[in-house]
């Protein structure tokens, strides 16, 4: 009896074996639902964020005590951190900020640290004066604390946040969720 | 031209700025601007240059040196000195070059020499652990207006402006001043050692020549000379003395007012690793301290006009590794106590530390760095890398420990400490320069009648009323170095002193008591009264000098009443 068996004969074993111990794929509906973006799966969680992002107010009080030049220093972005059941109301400041070819690019840093800065957090853009979300994007922990954003902007956003600057006031607020799977 | 690819980077940095699409400048965002460039920007050709670089440490390092000889080129300002390592440190930790071996010493520290801070983790009670390296490196302003940034560490913004300000202050205000007072009182001094023998022997001399005025012979005509030497010798070496300070003084106020606008215009970045919060404010100490190294490494040059400024530096430079500091600074720069004893204990165990600043406060002195011992149980020394790489077994020989401690009130005794500057030598032999100054000041009117005689008096009115004194008035505003002696056949010769006299006819005179000499025929009128100087030093009175003035009597009993 020969022992040689050929790697294609493996395989097929392997994959046979691994179909067997596979966990059976998710129904229809349960993929619907995963697809779903947070803020309709948890529309009344969305809303009380929100009504907590839009009452956090964020405006500086110029009392120098010195001439100072004028300085770039941008606009602060509110910004509602959500993380263990518990938020936290801080503001960003965007660092870099491009719209090219219907894609944004955007990187910011957090105002106020937080204790174990978590690798990703999902982003949620969310329209000044407005209560609906504009849309979400996961946010990349990169060097010096700062966070990346790369994603695609529905076609009216690229066109109207194309000749925004990181100085001038930003359109949004963010609300940052580093637990996707939790409200 | 090689490393095009970081060029590439460097001008869409500096695009995106002037654009606003970045919000940092090139030079204070590079990191996040190179990790953006890299990760979304950067061609394929781009890519594969920066991967062909990296393939080997050779290559790497390549292109680390002509970060440092050619890009630097490209920063013009002279405290963009700072930037090369800067920007090195900042890529050491995005990719690719977090992968690169030849980054490896950008990854935790700038390579810049720093006084310790000691800041005490948790509930520590003083360990090796608690001397904690700082680094401060000096970069043009941010846009942002940022002047301070810590790194690798947190803490209220107020400490760092109250220790920048501590800083700006013995630059150019107050501290300056202290700082100036403690140099000339007691501070090395720009000598070379043998004009500072010479200048000791002068002020021995000196000391030795108004002994000599005050207790030795009578100099006779040899008063004149022995007064102008001592003038002489004394009034140069006070001009050497003047000139050096107030030089020096001049250029040390120069200098700190260039730094000062240099501070001024630079963001500070203050590295501290070990990503602590600060709570209290006993880092304040060395963060001044820091900073002012961050300035001169930024900017070597600008000390070297100033001597004071130079050797400050240049020893805080070469020797920052042994020292740490603890102490609440205020913005004035004068320093306060704080927490002591697991300081002193830190800095015994930890095999660097040989010097500690510390605020001027009881519990900070060698006797209680002695007590420490005994009370924290065995001082454990870090065992060097060799040591333990080899297995040796150490055995501590315990002796005297070697930590010095420096207790300062401001931070201008810190600089003097650092700077070597304090020279209790000087400080001795200051006084004897002090104390012959004094006694100059006290005998420079008596010399000056010496070697610049006052005009001779002449006798004016009012007369004696009285019949029994003869009164020489005299119009000098010196009456101290004139005497009237009486010389008569009729009446016995007497001398007098000149003084100011009060009464009903008040006058600068001398008044003569009159005495009939018995059995002379001589008239009463026979006789004249001299006008002499005296010649003086301080308490010593030497033989008259010559006389100015000559009036018989009669002229003087008839003098306002012809």
């Amino acid at each position: 009896m020969s022992n040689e068996i050929s790697i294609r004969q493996l395989l097929r074993w392997r994959a046979a074996r691994a179909e067997t111990e596979a966990p059976p794929a998710p129904r229809a509906a349960r993929l619907l639902e995963l697809a779903r973006p947070w803020w309709e799966t948890w529309p009344e969680r969305f809303q009380s964020l929100v009504e907590r992002l839009g009452s956090i107010q964020i405006a500086y009080g110029h009392a120098m005590a010195e001439p100072v030049e004028v300085r770039r220093s941008g606009y602060p972005v509110p910004t509602l951190i959500v993380r263990s059941g518990e938020e936290l109301e801080t503001s960003v400041c965007v660092l870099y900020l491009g719209v090219r070819d219907g894609r944004l690019r955007l990187r910011f840093q957090l105002e106020k640290a937080i204790t174990h800065t978590p690798d990703t957090l999902e982003a949620t853009f969310v329209a000044q004066g407005f209560t609906r979300p504009l849309f979400s994007a996961p946010a990349v922990l990169s060097v010096d604390n700062e966070y990346r954003i790369d994603c695609e902007l529905p076609e009216k956003l690229a066109r109207d946040w194309k000749e925004l600057k990181v100085t001038d006031r930003m359109p949004f607020r963010l609300i940052l969720r580093s637990d996707k799977d939790g409200p | 031209m090689r490393f095009v690819w970081f060029w590439t980077f460097w001008y869409w940095s500096k695009e995106s700025f002037r654009s606003g699409h970045l919000l940092r400048g090139p030079l204070q965002g590079v990191g996040g601007h190179w990790d953006e460039w890299f990760q979304h920007e950067a061609s394929e050709q781009d890519l594969r240059t920066i991967e062909e670089t990296g393939r080997s440490e050779s290559t790497q390092r390549e292109f680390i040196a002509w970060l440092f000889r050619h890009w630097a080129g490209e920063c013009h300002e002279p405290s963009r000195r700072m930037a090369p390592r800067f920007v090195a440190g900042q890529l050491a930790h995005v990719p690719p070059f977090n992968k690169w071996r030849a980054f490896e010493k950008y990854r935790n520290s700038y390579g810049l020499a720093g006084i310790s801070a000691l800041v005490l983790s948790g509930e520590s009670a003083g360990g090796p652990e608690d001397v904690r390296r700082v680094e401060a490196i000096a970069l043009p302003a941010d846009s942002a207006g940022q002047k301070l940034i810590p790194e690798g560490f947190k803490a209220e913004a107020a400490e760092f402006a109250t220790a920048r300000s501590a800083a700006q202050g013995v630059l150019r205000g107050k501290g300056l001043l202290i700082l100036l007072g403690l140099w000339v009182l007691g501070g090395r001094k720009p000598y070379p050692r043998w004009f500072s023998a010479a200048l000791s022997a002068g002020w021995v001399a000196v000391a030795g020549l108004i002994l000599f005025l005050l207790k030795g012979p009578e100099p006779g005509g040899q008063l004149f000379l022995l007064s102008a030497v001592l003038v002489g010798l004394w009034c140069s070496l006070m001009l050497v003395a003047a000139v050096v300070v107030l030089s020096q003084s001049f250029r040390a106020w120069r200098t700190g007012a260039y730094l000062a606008a240099s501070l001024e215009q630079s963001q500070m970045r203050l590295c501290m690793n070990g990503g602590l919060t600060l709570k209290g404010g006993s880092a304040g100490l060395p963060f001044s301290l820091n900073l002012l190294l961050a300035l001169y490494h930024s900017q070597p040059h600008a000390a070297r006009r100033s001597w004071i400024w130079h050797r400050f530096f240049s020893e805080m430079h070469s020797d920052a590794e042994s020292w740490a500091a603890t102490g609440v600074i205020t913005a004035a720069g004068y320093v306060s106590p704080v927490v002591i004893e697991p300081k002193l204990r830190a800095c015994l165990q930890h095999n660097r530390i040989r010097h500690i600043l510390t605020p001027r406060q009881r519990e900070a002195t060698e006797r209680a760095l002695c007590a420490i011992k005994p009370s924290s149980g065995a001082i454990k020394k870090e065992p060097s890398a060799e040591a333990l790489s080899s297995g040796m077994r150490i055995g501590f020989a315990a002796e005297k420990p070697c930590l010095r401690i420096h207790r300062c009130r401001h931070l201008a005794q810190a600089i003097m400490a650092l700077g070597k500057l304090t020279d209790r030598r000087r400080i001795l032999a200051n006084i004897l320069p002090l104390i012959v100054s004094g006694i100059m000041v006290g005998a420079l009117p008596d010399l000056r009648s010496i070697l610049l005689p006052y005009p001779a008096p002449v006798a004016v009115a009012p007369a004696s009323p009285s019949p029994y004194f003869i009164w020489a008035s005299l119009d000098t505003k010196y009456p101290r170095y004139f005497s009237a002696v009486l010389e008569s056949s009729y009446w016995s010769n007497r001398r007098a002193e000149v003084q100011p006299r009060g009464g009903l006819t008040p006058s600068v005179r001398a008044e003569i008591r009159l005495h009939r000499v018995i059995g002379t025929g001589a008239s009463e009128e026979e006789g004249f009264v001299w006008i002499e100087r005296r010649r003086r030093f301080l308490t010593r009175e030497f033989l008259p000098g010559e006389r100015v003035g000559r009036y018989s009597i009669a002229y003087l009993t008839r003098i306002g009443h012809e």
